[in-house]
């Protein structure tokens, strides 16, 4: 085992680690400040893939198509999750435990047989331009060159979301309301159109998330079943509603996912529920988590 | 007898009429049906009677599946000796996983749950030399006693279910169980009195995986096969169906909620194959209108239905 591939291998986990990043930041989001695990957002992550393949296809003969498209699919899908909180997740904050999960889980088998609707059951594939179709070499180590722009954009929207919770007056209201919804709520703050607006970005994100996934290989259904399992432990990883926790925890699952694979490639799903159920036993809040929620 | 009886005679008195009036196909339901309803039952004691949610049920439901299955196909086991010995695998899987389970309330338990019952899945489904990995396995036939038409295997089903519903209500009827309804009313007196909660919540979970495991058992002889696919939390989601469709606060509840979503299932199934969509309509719409589930808002309707000694819900959460 030679330095480079060992990089190699450290540079495909840092890219799954990003996709994760970028599906589990909502979903993360979206818990820490409703108490709602969203069963429905993978599915929305892949409504965002096959939203950034209808824009693609309709605006195919200009090259912003391809960048165009992935931006776009993240506000379809946003607006999709914006419906689908004033409709139904509105009317479950108060509910129990087991109401909202059947209620997001129910909303996610609808989704994935909406999207069997829409785009029908063939494979939907984006062709990529020119420019990142070739890999690129970084230190000898072969890297696909649209991972490039995953990782960035991953870490955009990791310094965006960074910025908006540290910096904005919005952001700070979301802070306050991960803490403590009552205080927030009793410091005349309207708690409803703060939840809708969180939920609505949250969507956005998987949807964006989607976008980014759609170039990387075909699109196709039941994608979506697999990584919202992982984006679960992410998310217990690092800590519900911790941005930090959630960016860790992605990029442990990522590199564990990608070295396992090296020496133990049955091990390597195993592995993450292992993790994840230490951490769930040892500090269920997670790595950067609160411990006072319960 | 008393009157408490009436409705579970009624309903045996049916299962056992049915099978000669509906044509096979609907034998296979029924059968389904009870292997489900067993299943569900099993759940019920995590979540009605304890008042946690598992979201990983369906991994002891997979590992007595599993037991069967390997124990006939591999050493030709006879299926009776099969039953008990994968409940208790089960049994033995939850001693283990919930021991750490228990330890958690609310949210975390239930993605413990979950996390564990990936684990199992993604064990069984990797260990091609041992479980066959995502092939399954294939061949599992009932005993030759039972033939090969619908019917004996059906009441074969009926009687070991019907057995194992009433270990249940047993159970569900003893201090043991009322122990339990302290437990999901308030965990924190019931602590006060001296009860080992932790200890309490333990022996529930495994008495629940080996009922799971048992329903699982039984499910590889009807399906002539098992396959990972059961331990899944896709797989997991069901019981909670049909414990909330039928009522999670009635013993029955989570059978006939069983009953509402297969016989939904193979009819919707006949004309579409969007059923997803369906089901997952049908849900939001019981959660949403009716949150006691059918039996609960039958209950609610005509309160002479209402019994004392159900495990009906304390008014602290």
């Amino acid at each position: 085992m030679d330095i480079t591939s060992l990089f190699t291998q450290f540079l495909s986990g840092l890219t799954y680690g990003t996709i994760l990043f970028l599906v589990a930041a909502g979903l993360s989001l979206i818990f820490g400040v409703m108490n709602i695990l969203n069963f429905a957002h993978a599915a929305l992550w892949l409504m965002g893939a096959y939203f950034s393949y209808t824009f693609w296809n309709l605006m195919q003969e200009h090259s912003f198509a391809f960048w165009l498209s992935i931006p776009l699919a993240g506000l379809a899908a946003g607006a999709v999750g914006w419906v689908m909180e004033v409709v139904l997740i509105k009317r479950i904050y108060k509910r129990e435990l087991y109401e909202q999960l059947l209620i997001t889980y129910s909303i996610a088998l609808i989704l994935s047989d909406t999207i069997k609707l829409t785009w029908g059951v063939t494979n939907k594939l984006i062709v990529r331009p020119e420019m990142i179709r070739k890999p690129v070499f970084i230190f000898g180590a072969p890297l696909d060159s649209y991972f490039i722009f995953v990782i960035l954009a991953g870490a955009a929207v990791a310094i965006g979301l960074w910025w908006f919770l540290k910096y904005t007056r919005y952001g700070h209201i979301v802070k306050a309301a991960v803490f403590s919804r009552e205080m927030v709520g009793a410091l005349g703050i309207p708690i409803p159109r703060i939840y809708t607006w969180v939920f609505t970005l949250g969507i956005f994100l998987a949807g964006f998330a989607g976008g980014i996934q759609a170039p990387i290989g075909s699109i196709t259904l039941g994608m979506d079943t697999a990584i919202i399992i992982q984006a679960f432990c992410v998310v217990v990883i690092g800590g519900f509603g911790s941005l930090l926790g959630t960016l860790v925890g992605s990029l442990i699952v990522g590199e564990v996912m990608s070295f396992t694979i090296l020496f133990w490639p049955e091990g390597a799903m195993v592995l993450i529920f292992v993790i994840t159920a230490a951490i769930l036993i040892v500090r269920p809040w997670g790595l950067f988590g609160t411990p006072m929620r319960t | 007898m008393k009157s408490k009886f009436l409705f579970p005679a009624a309903l045996f008195l049916l299962a056992v009429v049915l099978p000669y009036i509906v044509p096979e196909f609907w034998v296979h339901v029924l059968t389904e049906i009870l292997i489900m309803g067993l299943f569900a039952a099993s759940f019920n004691m995590i979540f009605g009677y304890m008042g946690q949610l598992t979201f990983g049920h369906a991994a002891y439901y997979g590992v007595g599946a599993y037991t069967t299955g390997l124990l006939m196909v591999k050493a030709n086991v006879p299926l009776l000796v099969c039953l008990p010995l994968s409940m208790l695998s089960a049994g033995l899987c939850a001693a283990v996983l919930g021991y750490f389970c228990v330890k958690l309330r609310g949210i975390y338990f239930a993605i413990l749950t979950m996390a564990f019952g990936q684990l199992v899945y993604y064990i069984i489904f990797q260990w091609y030399s041992f479980t066959g990995g995502d092939n399954g396995l294939q061949g599992i036939v009932p005993p030759a006693f039972l033939g090969k038409a619908a019917n004996p295997y059906y009441f074969f089903t009926l009687i070991i279910v019907t057995l194992g519903m009433i270990a249940l209500w047993k159970i569900s009827e003893s201090p043991f169980g009322y122990t339990m309804r302290a437990i999901r009313d308030n965990a924190e007196r019931t602590e006060f009195i001296g009860i080992n909660v932790q200890r309490y919540m333990h022996l529930n979970f495994i008495i629940a995986a080996m009922f799971a495991g048992l329903a699982g058992a039984l499910w590889g002889p009807f399906n002539r096969s098992v396959a990972p696919d059961l331990c899944s939390w896709q797989h997991s989601g069901m019981p909670v169906f049909m414990a909330v469709m039928g009522g999670p606060f009635n013993f029955l509840g989570p059978l006939v909620g069983s009953a509402i979503y297969t016989l939904l299932m193979a009819f919707v199934t006949s004309f579409t194959e969007y059923w997803p969509m369906v089901s997952g309509i049908v849900i939001i719409v019981v959660v949403l209108v009716m949150p006691g589930g059918l039996l609960g808002m039958l209950e609610d309707k005509f309160p002479f239905l209402r019994r004392k000694d159900d495990s009906e819900k304390g008014t602290e959460g």
